[in-house]
This record gives structure tokens, C-alpha cells and sequence, in this order.
């Protein structure tokens, strides 16, 4: 009875310190943005329409696989969250930056903005993440293996 | 395992940042990068061939250098056939660094009047394409592009001979005068000759005789022409050939008949 009781009080504190760690991350990671945004964007934003939308639901998708990456954290499904993260990125990117390909048009003036390079590079990056996460998945699972075999 | 994964994920932030960091700092200097443009210059080369050129000065106060920057222009009529093109390109402009260039387009009016002798007598409208290009960082390239349209105005709008007065001369000619009017609508003067030769319904020469015009640009011309002809050969009818020469274009005969 009372190891039935250290037992959910070790989950309660686990759940506890794993929400804090996800909140602590969230704010982190909004406040970076936030920065970003009136320090940088804010002034192109007037010139590329949607600009804060498109980035917005960037953050707000990141940050609930973030939180939901951490609240799993100790089970294999961590890992499937840092993958999906990772694609969502990958997927995201080629989605917004239209192929890497930008054009707009304000008045009689069009401008055209070739991302392809950085695109590019920004992928290779969110694939590095996803190996990332692979590795860490068949990592766990050997050491799972591991212990259980011990 | 765990090292090297740990490796890896240090490796991947870094990068993000450096990249995150590097794009950010790129797309910001652009608003450093200052673009003057000077007075248009208009005039006539060495080959006769009009030329138009506008002094462009590209000031990067930006954090990179700017490479491949391109000014391409090309002027084409309604029906979208080209007329000129122009380009103007600077390999690589430094940051803090300011260069002026020039940005010429020549057209040669004689064989723009070949092609279409409207430009020489209607007003019209022109399509301009300009197209502003260069490569940020040498990462980033951005280009901007307008259609513009500007109105040609016809050196000889409104050309017209009026109605022919004789004179006695002689018991074998006549002096012919020949009202001639016109308007320059053009952004350049009108200074040459006009020659006209007049025909009878037989083609036979009638007379010819030659003016100089100097009219300025915007502004009208109103004379006349005086010229023998010859009694024997006047008839009710026939036609006039009207050539033009000019230090822009040379054009002739415009037909105009009479009668």
C-alpha cells in the first residue's frame, strides 16, 4: 500500500517537473520569437502580408510538439514527436517559402526573392534533427533491451 | 552512443543559430542598401543613334557585400515587340562601399521608322520593363520588376500640306506655295529639311523645293514651302512626295495627294 503510494507520488512529481520543464521551454522559446519579431520582422512585415501569421503558426505548432516531446520524455514516443518536429519543420519551410521561390507584388513593382540556397541548407539541418532522433529512438530502445535483459 | 548523439544535436543548434542569425542580419542590411537615381540624359552619339542614359549610384551601407547587381530595360511597343534593351551590371559592390554607374540604352530612330512609320506622325504609348537585380550576401538573390509605360510623342504629329496657291512667275511657270504644318511632340528637335517634290495624275514632275525647320520640342510649326512649277504640266490632280531629313531620321516619301 504504501509503495502504491511512493509510486504515484513519484509520477505525480515526474508529470510535475516534466509540465514544468515543457512550460519553462514554451516560454523560452516565445520569448525568443517575441524578440525576434519587434526587434527584426516587425518592419517587414508591413511589406510581406501574412509574414506574421505564417510565422506565428510556426511557433504555435513548435512549441505543442515541444511541450508534448517533453511530456513524453522516458517513453519511445519522445522520439516520435522530435521526428514529427523535425518533418514539420522540414515540411513547413518548403510550404511557406513556396519552393524557395518568393514573389510579391506591391503596386506596379514585383519582387522575387530566390531562397532555394538557404531553404536548402535549412533542410539539411531539420534531416541532421531527424537523424538526431532517430539515433536517439534506437538508442533507447537498445538500452531498453539492455536492462531488461539484465 | 550517447556522445555522439549529443554531438550531433550541439552541432545541429549551432548551425541553426548561425543560419537563423546570418539570414535575419542579411534580410535586415538590405534596408542599409540606398539606390539614387539621377537626371536622365537624352541626346544623339557619334552613329547618329539616339541615346538615353540615367546615372544610377548604389550606396551599401549594409553587414555584405552585394554581388551581381543587374539593371536590365527593354522598351517594347503595344504589341509587346521589342524596340531597345539595355543592361548595366557591377560584379561586386563592397559594403560601405559606393558605386555610380550609367545605364544607356541607344535606339536607332531610322530603324525604329522602318519598321513603323507611326512613331513618326501618331502619338503612342510605350510598354518600359525594367527589371533591378542583385545577389545578397551572395547567398540571397533578389530581383524587383515593373512595367512602366511612358508616352512617345510623334516628332511630325498632325503633318499635313494645305492647299497649293499659285502665282505668275513666267509665261512657262507658276510659283507654288505650299503651307506645311506640324506639330513636335517629341522630346527632341526637329531640325532639318523638308523636301517636297510634286507630281501630276501622269507622274510627271510638276516642281520640288526644300525648307529648313528647326522646331523645338512641345511646340508647333507653321509655314510654307515656295517652288517653281511648271505650267505645262499642272494638272487638277496628283501628288506630293514629302521627304524628311533630320539629324534623328531621315524618312521619305510620305504620299500625300491633292485634287
Amino acid at each position: 500500500m504504501a509503495e502504491n503510494n511512493n509510486d504515484s507520488r513519484r509520477t505525480i512529481r515526474n508529470f510535475t517537473c516534466k509540465a514544468l520543464k515543457a512550460t519553462a521551454k514554451a516560454i523560452i522559446l516565445y520569448v525568443a520569437y517575441f524578440l525576434m519579431w519587434t526587434m527584426f520582422l516587425a518592419p517587414a512585415s508591413e511589406l510581406i502580408p501574412g509574414l506574421q501569421q505564417m510565422i506565428e503558426t510556426f511557433v504555435m505548432v513548435y512549441i505543442i510538439l515541444i511541450i508534448i516531446g517533453e511530456l513524453t520524455s522516458g517513453t519511445i514516443f519522445q522520439y516520435f514527436f522530435s521526428v514529427a518536429k523535425a518533418l514539420f519543420v522540414i515540411g513547413y519551410l518548403i510550404f511557406s517559402l513556396n519552393g524557395g521561390i518568393l514573389g510579391l507584388t506591391f503596386q506596379n513593382v514585383s519582387l522575387m526573392v530566390d531562397l532555394r540556397l538557404f531553404l536548402a541548407i535549412a533542410t539539411l539541418l531539420s534531416l541532421l534533427g531527424l537523424a538526431k532522433s532517430v539515433l536517439q529512438a534506437i538508442n533507447y530502445m537498445s538500452e531498453k533491451a539492455e536492462y531488461t535483459r539484465i | 552512443m550517447r556522445i555522439p548523439i549529443r554531438m550531433i544535436g550541439i552541432a545541429t543548434t549551432f548551425f541553426w543559430i548561425f543560419l537563423i542569425g546570418f539570414f535575419i542580419s542579411a534580410v535586415y542590411s538590405v534596408k542599409d542598401v540606398q539606390f539614387n537615381f539621377g537626371e536622365p540624359q537624352f541626346g544623339l552619339n557619334a552613329n547618329s543613334e539616339a541615346f538615353f542614359s540615367l546615372p544610377v549610384s548604389i550606396i551599401n551601407r549594409g553587414l555584405y557585400d552585394i554581388s551581381v547587381f543587374r539593371i536590365f530595360t527593354q522598351i517594347s511597343d503595344n504589341a509587346n515587340i521589342a524596340i531597345v534593351n539595355g543592361s548595366t551590371s557591377v560584379p561586386v559592390i563592397k559594403r560601405n562601399d559606393e558605386v555610380t554607374v550609367m545605364h544607356n540604352m541607344t535606339v536607332n530612330v531610322d530603324d525604329l521608322l522602318q519598321t513603323d512609320q507611326n512613331y513618326l506622325f501618331n502619338d503612342t504609348d510605350l510598354r518600359i520593363y525594367v527589371v533591378l537585380g542583385m545577389s545578397i550576401a551572395k547567398m540571397i538573390p533578389v530581383e524587383a520588376s515593373a512595367n512602366l509605360s511612358v508616352r512617345w510623342g510623334a516628332p511630325l504629329y498632325n503633318f499635313a500640306l494645305g492647299q497649293v496657291q499659285y502665282s505668275a512667275y513666267n509665261s512657262s511657270h507658276l510659283v507654288a506655295t505650299v503651307p506645311i504644318s506640324f506639330e513636335n511632340h517629341a522630346f527632341f528637335d526637329v531640325a532639318g529639311n523638308i523636301r517636297v517634290r510634286m507630281y501630276n495624275s501622269t507622274n510627271r514632275r510638276v516642281g520640288s523645293g526644300e525648307i529648313s525647320v528647326v522646331v523645338p520640342p512641345d511646340s508647333s510649326y507653321n509655314g510654307s514651302l515656295q517652288f517653281y512649277a511648271s505650267i505645262t504640266r499642272l494638272t487638277a490632280s496628283g501628288r506630293f512626295d514629302v521627304y524628311f531629313s533630320t539629324a534623328f531620321f531621315d524618312y521619305g516619301p510620305l504620299v500625300i495627294h491633292y485634287g
